[in-house]
């Protein structure tokens, strides 16, 4: 137990107030009138070997981070570091040299994969980019890939449209895999697929981390999966962390008001537990992030919310050794009468 | 829910075809189920399973051609809906059958204001004049959780949230009292907490109206927390049947076995592997003759492939599974 706590190594993802905002242009000249804030100042570190979860609703802008941290997106503020580079300010071509340490895998794999070429020239498209090898080494190095994900060697000549959707997603695994990356973000890697094939490509990726020591960002919008495969959980709210913590505990005691909600909200699927499952049911829908609320960006939907939340942003700070949180609850001691107070709001 | 009680919806046999230039698709093989009033059945399966299929094919709702409702009979009031003419359809269709669909946008028209939509079947099916038509329009807001209903009739569905949205759809649903209510993956394009909404709001509106409801979805977890009774669904049969907690309980069809231990939780003891079901679904071409599950199960034998199994009664009361093998003797089926 208390191993799994300590992540081993040093951090190999290392973002520092990561910021990613998109304008909005409006009226008749299409002058900037806005911006949505998609990601608002987050920083957190992915320790070698780790997967880090990162969880939240549509729209809390967690896809938003992945993209960022690969940078496919010129990032508005911040750093990001992948093995001591620093990829936020790196030039067009030292980018180039940097992006076969880090890869990809897309959530839809009907889009991600180019209808018109073979499954062979999909995975090897990184390695004639990058220019790995003679163009013998290149084959043996795709069929390699294709054992190593279990796809039938036979296939390497079919298009994508000739597989299922679990084994489009291995095509895109394999990909990912060409060029021996360190670092590996997973935005959504399995929500597309039926619940029988999930389990599939969740256990190949577990078993692609043991045997190459792959580092994991592991984007989901299931927490029951994301409990499963990574070693720390990050919860993502309208474009701020609001609480990161090892899996156990953040499973088992839940610290921010918003973490308790979603996972109290997630079903079990088991009658006799379900029946006893108390839930915190959430009035509400989540703010636009291009005017997000003042204070806390969860304050509107809060039941524990007090005067302070709706007025000063809350710091991301570490609470416990490992358990980092965005809330004043923990700034403060609790004050009971104010959650009696506001409880019966669901 | 009273053992005793008829039926309010009773299916036999259904058996829907696709026409398809490389051949006939068998997507849905004599399915037989049935509903009791104020009964929640919850339909579980993966993409493919037929269970939508099914469900359109008993309103009418597929294209024909390529869809073709070759056999079978669907009892509703004293009628075979697969028998009577279109028009008579068309009343129970939206009016004592309702309907609410996986995706809120597509399924509203964005020209539209909610209001016309709400008051459309009001206005076909109940024959309400436009003032009253809106009287019960804004009462059926209400009734979904919509604040400030009256304003909001004039909202296009632009402007509503998903889950809003979706609650919009349930409104017009149930717009003309339905004695059954189909709600097809109702929650699936919704987020976690606001699917908990919904899930609260259905369980409510069930006790105060109290129609039937058979409800769709792939994810367990929802079943568990609001199905009476359970139907899984695989290869276009039904493959076990069974009251909520007999079925998770004590799961009789080696599909419903596995697929119950795929799934992660995120409460109780951590799995440290997670089962698989190995393989893939099958393609369903051509008339089954054999078990549709057998590639992919554990405990297939020769009868397998020799013969489709039909539902028989396992377990407990009102349970049924379609396999060869009984787990409990731990050997095949006799007789």
């Amino acid at each position: 137990m208390l191993d799994d706590l300590k992540p081993a190594g040093k951090p190999l993802v290392a973002v520092d107030n990561l910021k990613m905002h998109f304008p909005i242009y409006g009226g008749l000249l299409r002058r900037r009138t806005g911006e949505v804030k998609a990601v608002d100042g987050i920083s957190f570190e992915i320790f070698e070997g780790e997967t880090l979860g990162l969880v939240g609703e549509s729209g809390c802008g967690k896809s938003t981070v992945g993209r960022a941290l690969l940078r496919l997106y010129e990032l508005t503020g911040g750093t990001v570091k992948i093995d001591d580079y620093d990829i936020a300010h790196a030039s067009p071509e030292a980018l180039r040299k940097m992006r076969p340490t880090m890869q990809m895998i897309f959530q839809d794999p009907q889009a991600s994969l180019n209808p018109r070429m073979t499954v062979a020239d999909i995975i090897g498209e990184p390695l004639r980019e990058h220019q790995a090898g003679s163009k013998l080494e290149r084959e043996d190095r795709v069929l390699e890939l294709m054992d190593q994900v279990g796809l039938n060697r036979d296939f390497a000549n079919r298009y994508p449209h000739e597989f299922s959707g679990g084994q489009r997603q291995r095509i895109g695994i394999a990909r990912a895999l060409a060029l021996n990356p360190k670092f590996i973000v997973c935005d959504e890697p399995i929500a597309a697929l039926d619940v029988s094939i999930q389990a599939q490509v969740v256990n190949l990726l577990e078993e692609l981390q043991d045997s190459l020591g792959l580092t994991y960002l592991f984007i989901s919008h299931d927490l029951s999966m994301v409990r499963h495969i990574a070693d720390r959980v990050a919860v993502m709210y309208l474009g701020r962390i609001v609480e990161l913590a090892p899996r156990e505990e953040i499973y088992a005691e839940p610290l921010h008001p918003y973490t308790k909600a979603l996972l109290s909200a997630v079903p079990e699927p088991d009658p006799s537990i379900e029946s006893s499952v108390e839930r915190v049911i959430l009035t509400g829908d989540v703010p636009s992030p291009s005017n997000p609320p003042k204070g806390c960006n969860f304050c509107t939907r809060c039941p524990s919310v007090m005067d302070v939340c709706k007025q000063v942003e809350p710091k991301f700070q570490e609470v416990r050794p490992g358990r980092f949180l965005a809330c004043h609850l923990f700034e403060y001691p609790t004050p009971d009468t104010n959650e009696s107070a506001t409880n019966g709001a669901g | 829910m009273p053992d005793g009680a008829l039926p309010v919806l009773d299916v036999r046999d259904l058996k829907t075809v696709f026409k398809t230039r490389s051949g006939e698709v068998h997507a849905v093989n004599s399915v037989t189920f049935d509903v009791k009033p104020g009964e929640l059945l919850g339909v579980v399966g993966e993409s493919g399973s037929g269970k939508s299929v099914t469900m359109m094919s008993l309103i009418g709702l597929l294209p024909s051609p390529p869809a073709d409702v070759k056999e079978g009979q669907v009892l509703f009031g004293g009628q075979d809906l697969l028998k009577i003419n279109p028009n008579d359809l068309r009343h129970v269709r939206g009016g004592e059958i309702g309907f609410v669909f996986q995706d809120p946008m597509t399924s509203l028209n964005p020209v539209f204001n909610v209001g016309f939509q709400i008051m459309e079947p009001l206005r076909i099916h109940m024959g309400l004049n436009k003032s009253q038509a809106r009287a019960r329009a804004v009462e059926l807001l209400e009734l979904v959780g919509i604040p400030d209903a009256g304003r909001r009739l004039k909202d296009y569905p632009h402007q509503f949230s998903g889950g809003m949205r979706q609650r919009v759809m349930i409104a017009i649903a149930l717009a003309c009292d339905p004695k059954v209510l189909i709600a097809d993956e109702p929650t699936t394009a919704l987020d976690v907490t606001i699917q908990a909404q919904i899930i609260e709001l259905v369980k409510e509106l069930r006790e105060k109206l109290g129609m039937a409801i058979i409800w769709i979805t792939h994810d367990l977890g929802v079943i568990a927390g609001i199905a009476d009774r359970v139907m899984v669904m695989y290869g276009g049969q039904v493959v076990e049947q069974a009251p909520v907690r007999e079925l998770f309980g004590n799961p009789q069809h080696p599909y419903t076995r596995a697929l119950l231990q795929t799934i992660p939780s995120v409460r109780g003891a951590r799995a440290e592997k997670l089962n698989v079901i190995e393989g893939q679904p099958p393609i369903l071409a051509g008339a089954p003759t054999a078990c549709p599950f057998r590639d992919r199960c554990p405990q297939r034998f020769e009868r397998c492939d020799a013969e489709n199994p039909v539902r028989r009664a396992v377990g407990g009361a009102g349970h049924d599974a379609a396999c060869h093998y009984d787990f409990k003797a731990g050997g095949p089926h006799v007789g």
